[in-house]
């Protein structure tokens, strides 16, 4: 084989005590696509932001063909070739798709930006809507574009962080197709997916990282899921995530209830992007709501919760409902409060807690307490900021947390996004074992797998309206279609 | 947050605040070296000028942070809703108006009832000029921060107007109002000096602040607000505009409070330039106290022996006044460029979040 297009060696970065990375090591080669696995926090977007030059490494080395690039110079890795797609949307809300694309192209006329964008999108096949403002359009619309922006420069090398978390899964069948095209032009692809199967399906070969250090390079051909995921979560804790089993064993506080209790009845809602939506849920079951983004989930998630009145219609929801919000960091915890002041958000209205005028802390301190220890949160102490937690571990906090509401019903919205595959097992393990005690969960995902794998129900979303899908056509491709037309096949 | 700027935990807080303030009189240093100015010198009559003996603290240092502390206290409580309240000012001025009124208007009333009469008054007109820019925001969304300076404003002008016409003294001859009865001026705090008892309600509010602020299910309410309003709203099931409103109208009126204290426990009336801009300087008195209630009591009384000390320099060194402005303004400039490294080495040095 060729000489690599890129070879990353030795490379270390450090955050204050953190070692982000430890040594990693990463070969691009030319017409591959390279797919990047780990846990959270086992440095894949370090890397990625090394390569792209927004972060110089503490040590270490990058070159491409053969040639050391200016370390930590966004400019220099552009100027040879490298394009990254930032996990995070860098695109201008207020300013339209074309503009957007035309910040990427500075310096060049109005017209032959205008050309290249139309020349890109047609070898492509990247649809974007160029007059509308970015404020204006769906999250796979912004996915699209920032892709695009990164390939109007025509870089040799791809970098794509995460790319698939918010596509439906026509949209990420699309994207790869996409990345294995711009490979077999001779390109090196590299990308970041939290989904194993979908890193699999598309990747010519695989690196693993895990605390800050390359553990595995292998050709796709004949890597087992098993194998990958041991190397990403290292020691015994694989077999357990492999098997779909965790460790975790609890009674929750919930009132045990009839199976067939009615928990919660809409019927008729109409108003924020729901129209004559109705639903029932019942105690014990997860019922799945799957959809495109932005077909109404969120503000149905925000009705069942209890945080938002419909229009109209009628929506009878328990007064206390635990909700797993789809944004952690801003609508889940205050960053800036420590676990004992993000607990006490929500479970500081409790009975038990008291009506007075004045916050019961210690009370509070010591529920934060079981809580850290009981679901595993990984934090020195309930006085350690929600902010400096990692993704899975806000989780586990905003789960313990809504458990001890004592609620009949669950509304979780993408509650495993962002997560890594052992964080993901953790919350759909709770999620199982919590429907099996009765509780009532609704679980609204654009991750079908999770939707189908968890849910007893499962409903669409279709512009506002809610579709229950047929037993029989529980299938990625039913609820696809349904998905996307409204309509089940059979009818 | 809009602004960048995040209550810091108590020791960050103090620590911040003393590196500001040193870097602020470094670089004033060598202004006054640029100058041409004798730095040490410029200290010396600084010191005496401020807490050169007892009589010098309490009556002209603690006595020029009573307005301070009262619009120190009303920006904090604002900024720590998230609401960007530079209104002071104009809330100051509108107390002042309201205090002074009430003690032109109602001069039967026995002293016990008048004295608070005043403050009350003073109180409701600030919070008064702050309901303006609190429905604008809370109606019809528009930013507090550009309502909040355009009623400053409306406020000095407002004032300007009454003491050359409704509440202009008897004579008609200097746009001020006639001074205001015994039984309507504020005691003494301490006999014998001038500092009125206004010092002693600023403490007794600093001090239900931070109580309030750090145990009661309220102050939680604003902490949690003004971190975060998404969060507060879907974990807390907190209502934002509510929390929002409460604490606008009470900054408002606790900036008014600073008005109503300087014409009744000072200066017995009310002129056109009362104010030295002490609704602008009690932003960086907010910021360099780490916006919590203990920090802004040290950084009043701080500005107030900067201003008391600046007389002295001008006096004794020849150092124009105009000298404590510049500190003033590089103090803000110090806390919001030191908040920021905070901030970003608090954030590289979390764990890692997205992978």
């Amino acid at each position: 084989m060729s000489d690599p297009l890129v070879r990353l060696r030795g490379v270390q970065r450090r955050f204050g005590r953190v070692q982000a990375l430890a040594g990693a090591d990463l070969d691009l080669r030319a017409g591959e696509v390279h797919g990047v696995l780990g846990a959270n926090g086992a440095g894949k977007s370090t890397l990625f932001n090394v390569l792209g030059g927004l972060l110089a490494p503490d040590a270490g080395s990058v070159e491409i063909e053969g040639a050391q690039i200016a370390l930590g110079s966004p400019r220099d890795a552009w100027s040879r070739g490298i394009g990254l797609v930032h996990q995070h949307f860098t695109l201008v809300p207020a300013l339209s798709v074309r503009e957007n694309l035309a910040l990427g192209l500075r310096g060049r006329s109005l017209a032959e930006i205008s050309r290249v964008v139309e020349a890109t999108m047609e070898r492509t096949g990247l649809r974007v809507p160029l007059e509308a403002s970015v404020s204006a359009i769906g999250v796979g619309d912004r996915q699209r574009t920032e892709i695009l922006k990164t390939l109007l420069r025509d870089p040799k090398v791809l970098v794509l962080d995460e790319p698939t978390a918010v596509l439906t899964p026509e949209e990420v069948d699309g994207l790869f197709d996409l990345l294995r095209e711009l490979a077999s032009e001779g390109r090196a692809v590299a990308l970041v997916a939290h989904k194993l199967d979908e890193v699999l399906a598309v990747s010519d070969r695989l690196t693993v990282l895990r605390a800050g250090r390359t553990v595995l390079t292998t050709e796709r051909v004949g890597a087992t899921e098993r194998a990958l995921v041991a190397a990403m979560v290292g020691g015994g804790v694989a077999d357990e995530i492999a098997l779909g089993v965790h460790r975790m064993s609890l009674k929750p506080e919930v009132p045990a209830l009839d199976p067939s209790t009615v928990v919660a009845r809409l019927s008729g809602v109409t108003g924020d992007r729901l129209s004559n939506a109705a639903l029932e849920v019942r105690a014990g079951e997860v019922l799945g709501v799957a959809g495109v983004e932005g077909n109404g989930q969120h503000e149905l998630a925000l009705v069942l919760a209890g945080r938002v009145r419909p229009a109209t219609g009628g929506a009878q929801v328990p007064d206390e409902v635990a909700f797993i919000p789809q944004d952690r960091r801003t609508e889940g915890l205050v960053s800036d409060f420590d676990l004992t002041e993000n607990i006490a958000l929500a479970l500081s209205r409790l009975d038990r807690f008291g009506a007075g005028p004045l916050m019961p802390w210690s009370g509070l301190a010591e529920e934060a307490e079981r809580i850290r220890i009981r679901f595993d949160v990984t934090a020195p102490s309930v006085a350690t900021l929600a902010g400096a937690l990692s993704g899975g571990n806000q989780q586990r906090v905003i789960i313990g947390r809504e458990l001890a509401l004592g609620a009949q019903m669950l509304v979780a919205e993408n509650p495993t996004r962002g997560l890594d595959v052992a964080a993901a097992a953790y919350v759909h393990g709770e999620l199982a074992r919590l429907a099996a005690e009765g509780l009532a969960i609704v679980l609204v995902s654009t991750d079908l797998d999770e939707v189908l794998g968890l849910s007893n129900r499962v409903v669409v979303m279709t512009r506002g309206r809610i579709v229950e899908v047929p037993k029989n056509e529980r299938t990625r491709e039913g609820v696809g279609a349904l998905m996307l037309t409204g309509r089940s096949q059979a009818g | 947050m809009s602004a960048g700027i995040a209550p810091a935990r108590a020791r960050e807080a103090a620590l911040l605040g003393l590196g500001a303030v040193t870097l602020t009189l470094g670089a004033g240093s060598v202004l006054l070296l640029l100058g041409g100015y004798d730095p040490a010198a410029a200290g010396a009559a600084m010191l005496r000028g401020s807490v050169g003996s007892w009589n010098t603290f309490v009556s002209i240092t603690l006595v020029r942070s009573v307005p301070l502390l009262f619009a120190g206290l009303a920006v904090a409580l604002a900024f720590r809703a998230g609401v960007w309240n530079i209104g002071a000012e104009g809330q100051l001025y509108a107390g002042a108006v309201g205090g002074v009124w009430v003690a032109l208007t109602f001069t039967g009333l026995p002293s016990p009832l008048l004295v608070p009469a005043v403050l009350v008054a003073s109180g409701l007109a600030g919070g008064l000029w702050a309901l303006v820019p609190t429905l604008m925001r809370l109606r019809l969304g528009i930013g507090e921060v550009i309502t909040t300076i355009l009623m400053n404003f409306v406020g000095i002008y407002m004032a300007a107007w009454m003491v050359h016409g409704p509440l202009q003294e008897q004579r008609g001859v200097f746009p001020q109002t006639d001074r205001i009865i015994e039984a309507a001026r504020l005691p003494a705090l301490i006999p014998g000096t001038r500092l009125h008892i206004g010092f002693g309600l600023a403490l007794v509010i600093a001090a239900v602040l931070a109580v309030m602020l750090r145990r009661s299910r309220f102050g939680f309410q604003i902490r949690a607000v003004g971190a975060s309003p998404e969060a507060a709203a879907v974990a807390g099931r907190i209502n934002p505009a509510r929390v929002v409103f409460i604490s606008f109208l009470a900054s408002g009126a606790i900036a008014g409070l600073a008005g109503g204290a300087e014409v009744s426990g000072l200066t017995y009336a009310l002129y056109e330039d009362l104010s030295d801009g002490w609704g602008y300087t009690a932003i960086a008195v907010a910021l360099l106290g780490g916006l919590r209630p203990g920090g802004v009591v040290v950084t009043a009384i701080f500005f107030g022996a900067l201003q008391a000390g600046a007389g002295a320099m001008q006096r004794d060194a020849g150092i124009p006044s105009a000298w404590v402005d510049v500190v003033e303004a590089l103090v803000i400039l110090a806390v919001l460029g030191l908040d920021r490294v905070r901030a970003a080495r608090a954030a590289t040095s979390t764990v890692e979040g997205g992978a």
